[in-house]
């Protein structure tokens, strides 16, 4: 192996469950969840690092990890496959000093991979979730981390005062340097909404790291440990703002959310790019799609190998789908792999990978423009039977 | 078994579409450059060892392989070659296959300890095992296989190599640049042979100065009673892309669900270079019917049998109707195009009409603006 000291590499947090995506994530870590028609969420900070000039990648994984680290291989679909760049899978592991087991919190699992950031001796090292849909050059970040002469830099956005106390807050002095960080706090000070996207100078990070492994009484997150430690030891950490898109999918309403924002001629998320901003995503080896003389096709995402013979409108098809004849798709994500069957309804759905909508099957329903919609979901591989119905916001 | 292809990215004979490409490297389906048949096809059957073997124009047929890493032929041992002329310092670029074939001395001779050579070219498309044929050619015992298509001679298409089989198999005919009534079966290209023999013949004939693969070998040595030749007989869909007219009528029959299932077959899968563009995008507004459609396009206007490369830009109001718009293309506000057959990165500016025929579309080059 050939190792070259890096100025920057990224630790990719992937290990999460994402238990509100349910059903979806039942067999499958969130990082790995289908996304946009072709992407998979993890595609996003990776195609991030990528574009930013960062070209070692550590991936953390824990939960379910099959499909995410057979998504990720070696990398090679972010060109992270060459002499001087990897992409690393880094699952929990046995040690002498029983210091090991399951990641015990987000701290933690970058403390157990000490070793392998220290082999490439880094200045700065980003640490990254796979639960975000935005772009963003970190670059960028790095650079204004080390025009401060920061410890630590935190990215930022505004959020409405109402959702604040779901986010860590940080308060800022005017020049944008960190004195306070509150983890939800119930009566916000800010707006100004921690991403969860953090550069540290590696050598202050390892420190905190140790002590916060020593320390029995920590949850070795960083959130509630490390951020709020490095405050109190007088480190100057600074915000970054962010104002681009960037969505938390977390949640089956905000996943739907985020893939309808794809859609429009002027869509929220413009997923489309120049060279410098392109998503890349592992590739699927499949035909370009079908679309029959009787389809229609309506304000939508098609991917390549897809076969529509019905109506699509306002919906995201993603790669190896079939709409079959006189089936209606509307308002939905339908995920790589799902055959609707011919005279079958789908509303305000989300359809996961592989799953089936048999014969004149009817899954979710049709909302008011100010009513909340409960999306329908099916798991990975499941079957609606002929004429049978999924109602809206259930589950299969 | 170890078994070594040879893919030939044979010469221009698309006038415009090949300019300044090979046939190997013509955009083909949407997604597809011609080439990348035969070598998903060689690496389905686990041939881990293949030559290119391509003679002008060859920059982009370069550029769209790299290192065969796509189609699993980036290997430590074997892997992709390219065998371009002059490559071994010899004076003059080749005449025929045979010769060509000798300028790649090398790489016969010092390659890995491949048994087989399974030759294959770019210009008749086709998702075939190649394993099967492999199979049938040592049960057959014979010196060649040819692989070979009914259905493609019709008394007016003229064949490079034409082969008209007997009541009991055998070979009744076989005939070389030849205009064939219908019952002679077509040759694509495809043949299997032990490499101990194709180098045997390879020397033969270029000291005689022969150096042609059909009519020197196969026909020649045929009429001779010096070989023994066994045709494979395929059933599936084989594109004989040979001529405009032949491209453009088999690129728009993808449209027909039993072709496109028998080319792109879920089990050999057809790999081609990746480009990350995002998913199509279709508006408000657009009509698209029968229509073959790859990613990355933006589409508000109305298409009709057609077939549309990535990135392909239909603006509002724009007519299209039994067309290929290669990657990049724009056409333009109301534009209206029939029979047309656009060239990359073509710009269409709005209220432009141009109408071809069926069997004579028109072609707008690379990167013209009309």
């Amino acid at each position: 192996m050939y190792f070259q000291k890096k100025r920057c590499i990224a630790m990719l947090l992937a290990g999460g469950q994402g238990s509100r995506l349910k059903v979806l994530t039942e067999k499958t870590a969130k990082p790995a969840v289908p996304f946009g028609g072709k992407y998979r969420i993890i595609d996003f900070p990776l195609s991030n690092c990528v574009n930013s000039g960062i070209d070692t990648v550590g991936i953390l994984t824990q939960y379910q990890p099959l499909e995410l680290n057979e998504y990720i291989g070696n990398g090679q679909p972010w060109g992270l496959n060459k002499t001087r760049s990897c992409a690393q899978v880094l699952p929990p592991y046995e040690r002498h000093d029983k210091k090991s087991g399951w990641y015990k919190g987000t701290a933690n699992a970058i403390y157990q991979n000490i070793d392998f950031i220290e082999r490439f001796d880094p200045d700065y090292v980003v640490i990254l979730s796979g639960d975000h849909i935005y772009k963003m050059d970190y670059a960028a970040m790095v650079e204004y981390h080390e025009k401060h002469e920061a410890s630590c830099t935190i990215a930022v956005r505004n959020v409405p005062l109402a959702e604040a106390s779901r986010f860590g807050i940080l308060n800022t002095n005017p020049d944008n340097s960190i004195y306070e960080f509150e983890e939800k706090p119930k009566k916000p000070k800010s707006t100004n909404a921690s991403m969860g996207i953090y550069v540290f100078n590696w050598k202050v990070l390892r420190e905190a790291l140790i002590a916060d492994e020593d320390d029995a009484s920590s949850s070795n997150d960083f959130g509630k440990n490390i951020i709020p430690n490095l405050l109190n030891a007088g480190h100057k950490m600074m915000a970054y703002n962010f104002d681009g898109y960037w969505k938390d999918v977390g949640t089956i309403d905000s996943l739907w959310e985020a893939n309808m924002e794809l859609l429009g001629k002027d869509p929220e998320f413009n997923i489309r790019g120049d060279e410098r901003s392109k998503i890349y995503a592992r590739n699927s080896a499949l035909p370009s799609s079908y679309i029959d003389e009787d389809a229609k096709t309506v304000n939508c995402f098609i991917a390549e190998g897809s076969e529509v013979y019905g109506t699509v409108r306002h919906s995201v098809i993603s790669t190896g789908c079939t709409i079959g004849e006189d089936a209606l798709v509307e308002d939905s994500v339908v995920m790589p792999g799902v055959v609707i069957e011919p005279g079958a309804i789908v509303r305000h759905a989300i359809l996961g990978e592989n799953s089936k909508v048999c014969r004149n099957a009817v899954v979710g329903g049709a909302f008011e423009a100010d009513e909340k919609k409960n999306i329908s979901v099916t798991s990975k591989g499941a079957v609606v039977e002929a004429n049978t119905v999924l109602l809206p916001g259930e589950m299969l | 078994m170890n078994v070594m292809g040879i893919i030939f990215a044979n010469d221009a004979t698309l006038g415009e579409l090949t300019d300044k490409r090979t046939m190997a490297s013509l955009p083909f389906g949407g997604r597809y450059r011609q080439v990348d048949f035969a070598l998903s096809n060689l690496s389905s059957a686990g041939v881990r060892h293949v030559g290119i073997i391509t003679r002008h124009s060859y920059q982009s047929l370069m550029n769209h392989i790299g290192s065969g890493e796509e189609w699993g032929l980036e290997m430590e041992e074997g892997g992709m070659e390219f065998l371009t002329p002059y490559a071994m310092s010899t004076k003059d670029s080749y005449r025929g296959k045979l010769e060509s074939l000798y300028t790649a001395w090398d790489f016969l001779e010092y390659g890995p300890e491949d048994e087989y050579v399974i030759m294959i070219d770019s210009a008749v498309l086709s998702n075939i095992d190649l394993n099967k044929v492999l199979a049938a050619h040592i049960e057959s015992g014979k010196d060649i296989t040819v692989v070979a298509k009914a259905g493609i001679a019709n008394g007016s298409k003229q064949l490079d190599l034409a082969l008209k089989l007997d009541d009991k198999g055998g070979i009744a005919d076989i005939a070389v640049d030849y205009v064939a009534p219908a019952d002679y079966l077509a040759s694509m290209d495809i043949f299997v042979l032990s490499k101990r023999f194709l180098m045997e013949q390879v020397k033969e004939h270029i000291s005689h100065n022969l150096y042609h693969m059909d009519r020197d070998l196969v026909l020649g040595l045929w009429q001779k009673g010096a070989i023994g030749i066994n045709v494979f007989e395929f059933e599936g869909v084989a594109m004989f892309n040979e001529s405009i007219e032949e491209y453009f009528r088999n690129s728009l029959s993808l449209i027909k669900k039993d072709v496109r299932k028998d080319l792109f077959g879920r089990n050999h899968p057809v790999f081609t270079k990746v480009r990350d563009r995002v998913p199509t995008y279709y508006g408000e507004d657009c009509e698209i019917e029968d229509c073959i459609i790859a990613d990355g396009c933006m589409l508000e206007g109305e298409a009709e049998n057609c077939l549309l490369f990535r990135q392909v830009t239909l603006e509002k109001g724009a007519e299209i109707e039994d067309c290929i718009i290669m990657n990049d293309s724009v056409i333009g506000e109301g534009a209206e195009l029939k029979y047309v057959i656009l060239d990359k990165n073509v710009t269409i500016t709005p209220g432009t009409k141009i109408i071809g025929t069926k069997s004579s579309p028109v072609i707008i080059k690379r990167g013209e603006t009309v």
